[in-house]
């Protein structure tokens, strides 16, 4: 084997250049949102390189020079052990579709593919799994997935009129843990606003639901084009996986007037759900409530001014902890 | 040894095995084996897999292996390390032969 792999956790600036080059060159760019980075060297050559944010393998990328020497198998090894050394062992990468071959000999496997990106995790049986955890109800289900940072009367609002419109009501409470309110708090405040409705089941969306693996510009808050790529695989993994699944025929969301990211998701949502069958069901926002809101009056300590805006227990949750 | 927590050894280049090791709630060992030569190889590969784990008393753990062609001598070594690195032992018993 005739390189040497350097890793760090920010590339040093002199490296940057190379490593940028080297990602653009493959169509790939550098979205400058990772924990680590490896990359490997022949003297002064890069040859290839690929990192990590949380669970996620990203920006992997081999030279052209250096293609079949088996440079990308040292890469992704390192990638993977770096992350279980950091405790996460259910891995994700996207990659384009032809590189699947590539990617299933380091032992990855597929999830979801769109025309562009394909999704793979390191788990065989990863999204049954998951699945398996999820109680089953019988008839046509609905689903609501949401941030609830924090929960708003304008959040229960949607959880109230959706569980009254299907059978059963699934709510996916986003768990990826990026946000003011950290998420075991944002589940329990749901399951407590929400305990009087009994046609539902409150649970965290895991892995595979508008997760920093499903869909890392969610977070990250990227260009419209890049977006529109992660909400399709987002979109395409719920449609073709989950809601067949779990019976779910309707989403439910409400209108989006402030972000522009969220907004385009319902947007795609709304054009690719009925191809499978789905029915997207977005209903008016009430007036003047949004989680941005709650949080901006927190932010400059105006609290007295949530408590209209948010259930009482959120409400009391923001006295405890921020006032 | 009782594996407590996850343990990684190896890569997937050529000639090497990538070892995962997880602790298990239930008793006994699940192996998932992926090979490049499993056809030919496959139960030999599973077989000093086994054996390490039983020399080490390793009898509740999830492994998986994605091997690309590694020797005998390879996979051993790569069980161990893993073994004492999920088992939190840096109490390494060198064998000198055999």
């Amino acid at each position: 084997m005739n390189f040497e792999l350097y890793a760090a956790a920010a590339v040093d600036p002199l490296r940057l250049q190379q490593y940028n080059e080297l990602l653009l060159a493959s169509g790939l760019r550098n979205e400058g949102d990772t924990d680590y980075t490896v990359l490997a060297y022949r003297g002064e050559r890069l040859l290839a390189c690929g990192s990590l944010k949380g669970n996620v393998l990203k920006q992997i990328a081999v030279g052209k020079e250096a293609e079949g020497e088996g440079v990308c198998a040292s890469v992704v090894s390192a990638l993977i052990t770096e992350a279980f050394m950091r405790g996460s062992s259910h891995l994700f990468l996207f990659t384009k579709p032809q590189h699947q071959n590539l990617f299933s000999s380091l032992s990855f496997y597929p999830i979801i593919k769109t025309d562009s990106v394909l999704m793979m995790e390191n788990q065989r049986h990863g999204l049954s799994n998951f699945l398996k955890q999820v109680p089953r109800f019988e008839g046509s289900n609905g689903c609501v997935v949401c941030h609830c940072n924090p929960m708003t009367n304008g959040h229960l609002h949607l959880i109230r009129y959706a569980a009254q419109n299907c059978e059963h009501l699934y709510v996916f409470v986003v768990s990826e843990d990026r946000a003011l309110f950290p998420y075991k708090d944002r589940l329990k405040l749901v399951c407590s606003c929400t305990q009087d409705i009994e046609n539902i089941t409150v649970m965290g969306s895991g892995a595979y639901i508008i997760s920093e693996a499903t869909f890392p510009t969610y977070f990250i808050k990227d260009t419209a084009d890049i977006t529109k790529v992660w909400a399709e695989l987002d979109i395409l993994l719920f449609t073709q996986k989950i809601a067949p699944a779990l019976g779910i025929t309707k989403r439910f969301v409400g209108e989006e007037p402030y972000c522009a990211v969220t907004r385009q998701y319902n947007a795609r949502m709304k054009e690719l759900l009925p191809k499978s069958s789905l029915e997207l069901v977005e209903i008016p926002r009430l007036d003047g409530i949004s989680a941005t809101k709650v949080r901006a009056l927190i932010e400059s300590g105006r609290m007295s001014e949530i408590e209209r805006l948010v259930p009482q227990p959120v409400y009391d949750y923001c006295k405890d902890n921020f006032s | 040894m009782e594996i407590t927590q996850m343990g990684i050894a190896g890569t997937m280049e050529s000639s090497d095995i990538m070892i995962r090791l997880e602790p298990k709630e239930t008793e006994g060992i699940e192996l998932n084996l992926s090979s490049s030569v499993m056809q030919q190889f496959g139960k030999q590969i599973t077989r000093v897999i086994m054996d390490t784990l039983k020399e080490l008393d390793v009898d509740k753990v999830t492994v998986t292996a994605v091997d690309k062609g590694a020797l005998d001598c390879t996979v051993r070594a790569r069980v161990s390390t893993a073994v004492h690195r999920a088992a939190n032992d840096s109490n390494y018993r060198w064998r000198t032969k055999g």
